[in-house]
């Protein structure tokens, strides 16, 4: 097998959380994976097709296709981008000329935690973590595509890591995209019964596979006042303490 | 914004920050999620029992015409009158001029979304016919005033002490302690009278039955029995969607309905009426009435996109399970439908310019989509309509040219560089000049519900041209 | 009265043959029905514990005499009042029975009063897998399950059969027979969970549904 990935990166990753992408970068290469970063890409076009802007997201989308239709392994450390290729590329592209391509590079594409166990087949990444951390099941990834018990195995195999059971795990926690500021009230009000359901659990760090989930959450953490931290998955894994967030303190401008 | 926009904006925000009725909510949730969790482990496969409900749905409406006359006919040949309305008019009409040429004074209604969709209520009292609610939790909104907050529990939202207070004020029953035994007691008493004087009695249709003209009505109280058993004149007022093909179709209907909507087995009463009195009958209506509603419902079925909307049993799962509405209420939408199948079916019926942002409270979780006994693609739908809305012109200014830069500037990475950039420097400008958190912040939509976000020293492409080849 | 304008109806079912006469796709193969509910291996106890789980007071009883003794008992709990008996052959050998405690209203007489205390009358089947009981309007017509407080039931052992499936072909057959306007499944007392999702006994329906299972 050629052992080599090429990243897909969020443009929200990339401009807004790199270190999203660099402690994957990290990883990757531990487990002995060579990485190429196509600098060609900006954006999977998810934000205007949520929103309805299919005709602004369609150019978006046959660009990424033509970018990564030469690679074998795409890694993107984003459930919901990993989705809206995955899932949501053939509807979006139904009458695109790049629609079979789309499909094909569908297959291909995985999200960090399942590209791990399912394809390069490693569950233990030699992380330590001595920390007490609860996992949120983000919902593009765990229902669009299914991933589940692949996080929780990466997680359950670093060493001292204290895994707590997350009550109501299956809860949205509200982000959503542009329903988080479309709906900012009840997008906070969201985040804040998951802040909740993860305080009532012990932990002291929350992680998930979509980090756009653990930036709003580290937001509603700061605005409630919570001693809460959210960590990447890969930041759990790569081990590096910039990989941290912690609940960002309320500006006083406002 | 539409008008419907702007109230449901207020609304979320007052709900949204409402924690005593955050923690009502979660605690009626709690005990409808171990109650189906229950009713599931009846089924040996559950998935098969949704993908066979899907499918007599499906067949249901792919062959509507066929259907609703075959259940005409029966109706018909059994002494029963089919009436067709094309919109709420036509159905109010009907059912006002039979009230009128009846001399019915009184009428008791058994739960039907349908006649909240029409307003029927409103339009029988406006020629002085007195309507009783006889479903409890309908009856109690209906004291207050007020729609029903869920398509299967509408009281949800109140307390027992809130009823007992409304009891007290509007039938002067005084049950100290709020105990529910002795609330459900006085609205027996209450209702009872009401049921022994009607002279008319509407019911709503759960399924209508093609292959032998049963209208199907499930209620756990028996308030829809004793509507339909007590009063001279019985009317069915169903929304067209209602019909299913069989008599046995029902095996897999009613305990799917029932283990998605309360987690039972089947409704306590699951009755099947046929028509009015039969000779020899001791009792029962001497007139039946079917009114066949369509107000929009063809409009759904035209597009092939949307069709599968109309497989709907009404079960109240997806608002169940759904966080907004968890968050919100069943209030808030300002809507007879809230919730996923609501925030779909209202703007499509009801005008999406007017009632399209309903589709946009949602976070795409996909929840709904999992609980959903027919296989209705909620979140589809949901995008769907929001592509139509956009489609039909429906953007603030600010947004058209927010999503035409983005696709601009995701032609090419130096474009999404510079967008960036700029986005980085007018952030900077913002908060040096004091302007964080105003109207002219640019990130206000987000800070004003989070703490700020730092933003990093430099972008992953630009840490990967420095370090990535290490 | 005139029904429906003819105009709506056409228009109605005008629009709904355009959409109907697209090609729709055919569901791939759907489980049938028996292997989407779990086998009842005994139908008999499954009743009883169904019953048990839904409220339904059910007396086993061995023969006729047996099961007049169970009236005899049931109605001991019941308040003072008229009792209403569908008029059937069956079950008039409990109606002397009734008449010597109470006033008995024969369901040929006309409806149950609003304040009638108990119903009497038989069923067309009852239902394993849910434990209700199979009723319709030959039956002493609709009131007799709905308006009172305590509704009892007579029959048999042989009368059970094991799904809804079979009830509604059951109930259908019995319509079509009888020309019963009403045919419906009980499956316990009335209830409600309208005020803080909290199980309540005896809505509007009957509190009490109480079933006499002879053999």
């Amino acid at each position: 097998m050629n052992r080599k990935v090429a990243l897909f990166v969020p443009c929200f990753i990339d401009h807004g959380f790199p270190q999203a992408a660099i402690d994957t970068v990290t990883v990757l290469r531990r487990v002995g994976w060579e990485v190429v970063f196509p600098e060609d890409q900006t954006c999977c076009g998810q934000p205007g097709f949520n929103t309805g802007h299919w005709k602004a997201a369609r150019p978006c989308a046959e660009r990424f296709v033509r970018i990564f239709s030469d690679y074998q392994h795409i890694v993107c450390p984003s459930g919901s981008c990993t989705s809206m290729v995955r899932k949501h590329y053939p509807e979006l592209l139904a009458s695109s000329p790049w629609h079979g391509e789309a499909v094909a590079v569908g297959k291909r594409v995985f999200e960090f935690a399942e590209f791990l166990v399912r394809v390069a087949g490693v569950t233990d990444v030699g992380a330590s973590f001595p920390h007490a951390v609860a996992y949120h099941p983000s919902c593009h990834a765990t229902r669009e595509l299914g991933i589940y018990a692949e996080p929780l195995q990466l997680l359950r195999a670093v060493r001292d890591i204290d895994l707590r059971p997350l009550p109501k795990e299956a809860e949205c926690c509200g982000f959503g995209g542009m329903f988080s500021t479309k709906f900012g009230m009840i997008s906070a009000a969201m985040g804040d019964t998951k802040a909740v359901n993860i305080e009532q659990s012990g932990a002291e760090f929350v992680t998930a596979i979509d980090p756009s989930c653990l930036m709003h959450l580290s937001g509603v953490f700061g605005a409630t006042g919570r001693k809460l931290k959210t960590i990447y998955l890969a930041g759990v894994l790569a081990g590096s303490s910039a990989s941290r967030t912690t609940a960002g303190a309320r500006e006083s401008a406002r | 914004m539409s008008t419907a926009a702007r109230e449901f904006l207020r609304k979320a925000i007052v709900k949204s920050a409402d924690l005593e009725h955050r923690a009502t909510i979660q605690r009626a949730i709690v005990t409808y999620d171990a109650a189906v969790a229950k009713g599931k482990l009846r089924f040996a496969d559950w998935e098969a029992a949704r993908t066979l409900c899907a499918a007599i749905k499906a067949d249901a409406i792919a062959n509507l015409a066929q259907y609703l006359t075959e259940f005409e006919q029966h109706v018909i040949g059994r002494g029963g009158h089919v009436h067709w309305a094309e919109n709420a008019d036509q159905a109010n009409d009907y059912v006002v001029e039979l009230a009128r040429a009846r001399n019915v004074k009184t009428v008791v209604k058994s739960k039907s979304m349908v006649t909240e969709e029409i307003r029927l209520a409103a339009a029988l009292e406006k020629i002085g016919v007195t309507v009783w609610e006889t479903d409890l939790g309908e009856f109690i909104v209906q004291l207050r005033h007020e729609p029903p907050y869920h398509i299967v529990t509408p009281a949800m939202h109140l307390s027992r002490r809130q009823i007992a207070d409304l009891f007290r004020d509007k039938l002067g029953e005084n049950v100290e302690d709020g105990d529910p035994v002795r609330l459900v007691a006085a609205a027996r008493v209450a209702l009872r009278r009401a049921f022994f004087s009607a002279e008319m009695g509407i019911s709503g249709a759960n399924f209508l039955v093609a292959d032998s003209g049963m209208v199907a009505i499930s209620t756990n109280e028996g308030n829809g029995r004793l509507t339909t058993s007590i009063p001279r004149i019985h009317v069915v007022v169903t929304g067209i969607e209602k019909i299913i093909p069989r008599m046995n179709d029902l095996a897999a209907l009613w305990p799917v309905l029932a283990a998605s909507g309360t987690g039972q087995p089947i409704t306590t009463y699951s009755t099947l009426v046929r028509g009015p009195r039969a000779g020899g009958e001791p009792d029962g209506p001497e007139e039946f009435h079917v009114v066949l509603v369509d107000n929009g419902r063809t409009e759904l079925l035209a597009n092939p996109e949307t069709e599968e909307v109309l497989k709907c049993i009404r079960c109240g799962a997806c608002l169940n399970v759904c966080p907004i509405f968890r968050h919100v209420g069943g209030h808030a939408y300002g809507t007879i439908y809230p919730g996923p199948i609501g925030s779909i079916y209202t703007p499509r019926t009801a005008g999406l310019s007017e009632w399209g942002h309903l589709s946009y409270a949602c976070s795409l979780c996909t929840a709904c989509k999992g609980v959903c006994p027919v296989k209705i693609d909620l979140p589809k739908q949901l995008l769907v309509t929001r592509r139509d809305f956009i489609a039909t012109g429906n953007v603030k200014p600010a947004e058209r040219a927010g999503f035409a830069a983005f696709r601009w500037a995701a032609a090419a990475p130096a474009r999404f560089r510079l967008l960036a950039w700029m986005g980085c420097k007018a952030l900077a400008a913002v908060n040096a000049l004091g302007l964080s958190g105003t109207a002219l912040d640019p990130v206000r939509v987000w800070t004003k519900y989070r703490s700020p976000m730092t933003l990093p020293k430099q972008s992953f492409r630009e840490w990967w041209r420095e370090n990535g080849n290490k | 009265m005139e029904t429906s304008k003819s105009s709506a109806r056409e228009n109605i079912l005008a629009r709904i043959r355009t959409a109907n006469a697209r090609p729709h796709p055919v569901p791939a193969s759907v489980m049938p029905l028996d292997a989407i509910f779990p086998p009842i291996t005994n139908p008999r106890q499954r009743f009883l514990d169904e019953c048990a789980g839904n409220l339904t007071e059910v007396f086993q009883t061995t023969d006729a005499a047996a099961s007049a003794g169970a009236l005899e008992t049931i109605l001991s709990t019941v308040p003072a009042g008229e009792v209403y008996v569908q008029d059937d052959d069956s079950l008039r050998p409990f109606v002397a029975l009734l008449e010597q405690r109470r006033r008995v209203r024969m369901s040929s007489q006309g409806a149950p009063a609003e304040s009638t205390q108990a119903t009497l009358t038989l069923a067309h089947g009852f239902v394993a897998q849910t434990g209700s009981v199979l009723t319709s309007s030959a039956c002493g017509g609709r009131g007799a399950s709905i308006v009172p407080p305590c509704h009892i039931v007579y029959g048999r052992g042989e009368q059970i059969i094991p799904d809804i499936a079979a009830a509604l072909a059951l109930g259908l057959v019995q319509a079509e027979i009888t020309g019963a306007s009403y045919v419906g499944l009980i499956t316990g007392s009335s209830r409600t969970a309208d005020i803080e999702k909290i199980l309540v006994q005896g809505a509007h329906g009957p509190r009490r549904l109480v079933v006499i299972l002879e053999g």
